[in-house]
């Protein structure tokens, strides 16, 4: 293997074929010496790199691409150089670390390429034939398949969608209030953070339907779930439909007090609706109950036992006559009205 | 058995090195503290090794191949069960993906923590052995244990194993690095042990 006919400015000494293939490889080619300067880069690079031959051979490849100082490249670039062992950078890890564009220059087409790049340093045996160590640069073009396997996310991101949407009212259903209460749990435990829980029942919900049918029943749910996405407004404020007309949010990062307030508002704007609902015992308008439970969670805590007290919060609050609040009292052991 | 337990001992402190300098890199990369256990080293039977990676329930496993070559030739294998290479790499890469199994750009980047775990460890064993070596580029494999480590059959005389546990963000990831050796090159590290222990005295 010869490396010294590459030497010069342009590679026009070596033989006409291997300059034709390096001319027409389809990916970036660029050789440095044992001072990390480049010897030669090919038309690929070039073209994409926006330079010329003359503006790149002999330069130090820092001094080229500042961007690379003191970045993971200079760093992968240093080691393999000094082991003799082959590197690879990944697009995943480092998207994109040289300023290459898309040939042509349209201004519509000015985002860098995602590149996955191998850094292969001669080994021993080279070395002691070209007599210095010279390193090789290969950058693919990836950006194809990273924007391939972006939609397969986003579709994979939609499917999961699905299966974790309430198709009645848009709201997470059973599957995601399990999932994400898990992790909420586990979260909350690990960083000793406030959780909050909040039970909703509509009250006297199949009387609604038996009166109104179950069309207005739907539209009943629809406007219920509403007012819930409306007051659970922050970002990891979580709402889902548990059940036929029971609904629970998930508010992490929040203590009893701010848990019953969210639950206190959810039941005002249920009422200021004006539903109407003649067999709703003293009432004429919709109206729900809510069951609070709030605190931090040990690591062992169980998540079937916090649902649980909320759930007989809520129980306590319809025992008392509906439409109102209770909160369950970790020291007491006992649900109590707010 | 072909090295005794003074050579397993300094082959441990040499690979440890390595891993040491491995830690240190993949913590510039992850962006935050990724802890590499100091490795236990064993010889073990490909069945040995088959039978510790099924025992974690791995029936199929990912693995980062490597080949150096040189005064010793060696096939090296960064192996994990598939669960825990996912993890692995959501975790370096911070991204969480619904995705079941490691798309194609994961695969490179699991490709890329191997690379840089295997140069690091080959690269302290050169050094403080004085051996030269080649080293080709990782690639990643994805398969059952016993068709993954039954590729070379020659390289059945000395079989290294280093257990090798990532800690990063409270989360636990073990993996497995092996060695695969043919006669002549076991023989010959085993020389480059000796002599090395013998320049220690």
């Amino acid at each position: 293997m010869s490396v010294e006919s590459s030497t010069g400015p342009s590679a026009s000494r070596l033989p006409i074929w291997l300059d034709w293939v390096l001319y027409n490889t389809q990916s970036g080619l660029v050789l440095l010496d044992a001072d990390m300067r480049i010897v030669f880069a090919n038309k690929w690079f070039l073209l994409r790199a926006r330079l010329l031959a003359e503006e790149v051979n002999t330069k130090a490849l820092l001094e080229v691409f500042p961007v690379l100082q003191g970045g993971h490249f200079e760093r992968a670039l240093v080691k393999a150089m000094r082991s003799g062992f082959p590197a690879l950078m990944s697009q995943t890890l480092h998207p994109s670390p040289f300023p290459l564009y898309a040939p042509v220059g349209t201004r519509a087409n000015e985002n860098l390429l995602r590149q996955s790049i191998h850094i292969v340093p001669m080994g021993p045996v080279d070395v002691a034939i070209a007599g210095q160590r010279y390193t090789l640069i290969q950058i693919t073009d990836v950006s194809p398949t990273f924007a391939r396997e972006r939609m397969l996310k986003a579709h994979a991101d939609r499917m999961s969608d699905l299966v974790h949407i309430d198709a009645l009212t848009g709201l997470g259903n059973r599957r995601f209030f399990d999932e994400s209460m898990a992790a909420e749990v586990r979260a909350a435990s690990r960083s000793g953070a406030h959780l909050g829980l909040v039970m909703l029942d509509i009250d006297r919900f199949k009387q609604f339907n038996d009166l109104y049918g179950h069309p207005a029943g739907d539209r009943c749910l629809q406007a219920v779930a509403e007012v819930l996405k409306a007051v659970c407004r922050r970002p990891r404020d979580l709402v889902a439909r548990y059940g036929g007309e029971e609904l629970a949010v998930i508010l992490p990062d929040t203590d009893e007090a701010g848990a019953i307030q969210v639950a206190k508002d959810i039941l005002q704007k249920l009422r200021d609706l004006r539903i109407a609902h003649a067999d709703n015992l003293d009432q004429s308008v919709v109206t729900a109950s809510a069951g609070v439970y709030a605190g931090q969670p040990h690591a062992d805590a169980s998540v079937a036992s916090l649902i649980q007290n909320a759930d007989q919060a809520l129980y306590a609050a319809k025992n008392d006559g509906r439409n109102r609040v209770f909160c369950f009292d970790t020291g007491r052991n006992a649900a109590l009205a707010v | 058995m072909k090295l005794n337990a003074l050579q397993l001992d300094a082959l441990a402190e040499i690979f440890n090195h390595g891993v040491g300098q491995a830690a240190l890199a993949l913590s510039e990369l992850a962006g935050e503290e990724v802890q590499l256990s100091a490795p236990k080293v064993e010889e073990l039977s490909r069945t040995q090794i088959t039978d510790k990676l099924n025992e974690q329930g791995a029936n199929r496993i990912c693995a980062v191949r490597q080949g150096f070559s040189g005064d010793i030739n060696t096939e090296a294998l960064l192996m994990f069960p598939v669960d825990q290479s996912l993890q692995l790499v959501q975790l370096m890469v911070g991204d969480d993906f619904p995705l079941a199994q490691l798309s194609e750009m994961e695969q490179e980047s699991l490709a890329e923590i191997g690379n840089i775990l295997l140069n690091s460890v080959v690269s302290s064993v050169a050094d403080m052995l004085n051996i030269e070596f080649e080293g080709t580029l990782p690639h990643v494999e994805l398969g059952q244990v016993s068709e993954v480590l039954h590729t070379s059959e020659s390289l059945d005389d000395l079989i290294l194993s280093l257990q090798i546990n990532f800690k990063i963000a409270s989360r636990q990831i073990q993996g497995y690095l092996v060695f695969l050796l043919d006669v002549a090159s076991s023989d010959m590290l085993e020389k480059k042990i000796s002599a090395f222990l013998g320049s220690l005295s």
